[in-house]
């Protein structure tokens, strides 16, 4: 079996992996943005939930096709959690698929405000060492 | 058969950043007016310590710790935590333990210390109350989710900032008049319109304070009552309700459906409807907040809540009298502690008296309390009668 890979999710995280997590950083290590669907009655997560959440039934990864979204609402975080103090200032974007998943994350490419409607595209992210690996929206 | 109960004590301690105490000397300066008043430790059956979180002293099990030091050592207590809504959550179990005939007569202490952290810290502790998976490694800090809803509610109502800068205004305004506050200084508008920005939309101003402080108050059985007072507060109707724990999930940011769920459900105990209230202490952990409360506890229909602001509806002498102690806002946060100063407030409001008349509300039958956890995903209402 490969060794896996060791990766985190986004710019600061708690580092608590399961084997289902593991798996979905993997795909999105190869820029494959994975939402999860329930075996039993089909509802799709996004995050991905390993168990769904009406009937705790396994979810199955399933990639999400879509590229475009919409600004559903933002932030600019101008004063942040220690963590994350040497980023700011930061947006955080919730963006909303035509499907209606939606997706909170940065928008990395700003050059003017923000606005609720604007169009966002997905991109992919990883930190130079690799290990950090995250989705974002683009303008 | 459930029995009556109500509130009819309560104590408060100065709200503030406290480098002179700690928690136990807090809850002792919230306990202490109870006391002289002749609510000795004999005659306290049991207790519910209210406090949201412990990585900010770093002292675990505080409850034991509290309890022992305010002379409770041999009375039963527990400690029950819901985020911000703690104090609400507390006084909901307690009513609770009284209604079914456990205890006849118990104290209700909530109490905060968050100023041993930085700011920076402090906001980190925070933001940990969001998804740690999916919403921490973001930097979603408290301010944050309350910067989401009020960029979804500023471009759906087409609302400028100024009303939220008002909101922080008129909390600032009787602030001033509550030596209990912890920043008692009246704000221009302009200042509060243009201040530093924290998390934009939102500023400092709009933003509530990072405070130490305790809030206690003793509730009793509907028979035992006379025995500590002729004006009793009484718990008419309680509401709890819950929302989508990432603030992505939510149908809609304009709104906090579990606080719209909790205030139906009080007002359908209390048998009474929003324009029977006579002031709220609505949780106005953010400007934004205090705005969608309005809305959610049914002072105004959605997407209306700026008229209240606009027409100065939300002053003492308006419509609807809210935060007229200065809120979260000016009279400062201390989670735990929060949602029993609410209660406190109201009975003191009740009463008449406030310390300065001029924050005084006149002739109030009904109060209501809106606690508001993390950013929804818990809340409080409760509807308080006057008893005399
Ligand atoms: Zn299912």
């Amino acid at each position: 079996m490969a060794e896996k890979k060791e990766l985190y999710l986004g710019y600061s995280t708690d580092k608590a992996i399961t084997p289902f997590f593991q798996n979905w950083l993997e795909f999105l290590d190869q820029e494959k943005l994975m939402k999860s669907k329930c075996g039993k009655c089909g509802a799709e997560y996004l995050p991905p939930r390993q168990h769904c959440q009406k009937d705790m039934s396994e979810c199955t990864l399933a990639e999400v096709s879509e590229r475009e979204a919409k600004l559903y609402s933002y932030v600019i975080v101008d004063f942040a959690p220690e963590s994350l103090s040497s980023k700011q200032p930061y947006v955080v974007a919730i963006g909303e698929f035509p499907s209606g998943l939606r997706l909170t994350a940065h928008i990395t490419n700003l050059t003017s405000m923000p606005e609720v409607g604007m169009k966002l595209k997905l991109g992919f992210d990883k930190s130079p060492d690799g290990k950090m690996v995250t989705y974002r929206w683009l303008v | 058969m459930v029995r009556r109960v109500a509130v009819v004590a309560g104590g408060h301690s100065k709200f503030g950043k406290r480098y002179d105490a700690t928690m136990r000397e807090l809850c002792a300066e919230a306990y202490k007016p109870i006391y002289d008043e002749g609510i000795t430790q004999d005659r306290i059956d049991a207790s519910v310590l209210s406090y949201a979180a412990s990585q900010f002293t770093g002292q675990g099990a505080g409850s034991a710790l509290m309890a022992d030091y305010i002379g409770l050592q041999e009375k039963p207590h527990l400690r029950v935590e819901s985020a911000c809504t703690t104090g609400t959550a507390s006084l909901r179990a307690a009513w609770g333990m009284v209604a079914a005939g456990l205890y006849d007569v118990m104290l209700v202490m909530g109490v905060e210390q968050m100023n041993r952290v930085s700011s920076a810290t402090a906001t980190e502790y925070m933001s940990r109350a969001g998804d740690m998976r999916w919403e921490y490694p973001y930097g979603i800090s408290f301010p944050a989710f309350y910067a989401l809803m009020a960029s979804r509610y500023m471009s759906e109502y087409n609302m400028p900032h100024d009303i939220l800068a008002k909101i922080a205004v008129k909390s600032h305004f009787y602030g001033a008049q509550n030596p209990k506050a912890h920043l008692p200084k009246e704000i221009p508008f302009e200042e509060a319109n243009n201040a530093i920005p924290i998390c934009r939309p939102l500023n400092l101003y709009d933003c509530s304070l990072i405070t130490d402080g305790a809030a206690a108050v003793v509730i009793a059985a509907e028979d035992r009552v006379k025995e500590f007072t002729d004006r009793p507060m009484w718990i008419k109707g309680i509401g709890a309700g819950a929302s989508e724990n990432m603030i992505q999930d939510r149908p809609s940011l304009t709104t906090i459906p579990g606080a719209k769920r909790a205030a139906k459900a009080a007002y359908k105990m209390a048998g009474i409807e929003p324009k029977d209230i006579n002031m709220a202490q609505v949780h106005d952990c953010f400007t934004i907040a205090e705005l969608i409360a309005y809305e959610d506890c049914g002072f105004a229909e959605p997407g209306k809540g700026p008229e209240i602001v606009e027409n100065k509806e939300n002053y003492i002498d308006g419509r609807i009298p809210v935060n007229c102690d200065g809120g979260l806002k000016s009279k400062g946060h201390p989670l735990g502690a929060t949602g029993v100063s609410m209660t406190y407030e109201i009975m003191k409001q009740m009463r008449g008296e406030a310390e300065k008349s001029s924050r005084q509300i006149k002739d109030v039958k009904y109060g209501l309390a809106h606690n508001v956890g993390q950013s929804g995903q818990f809340v409080n209402v409760f509807i308080f009668e006057r008893g005399w």
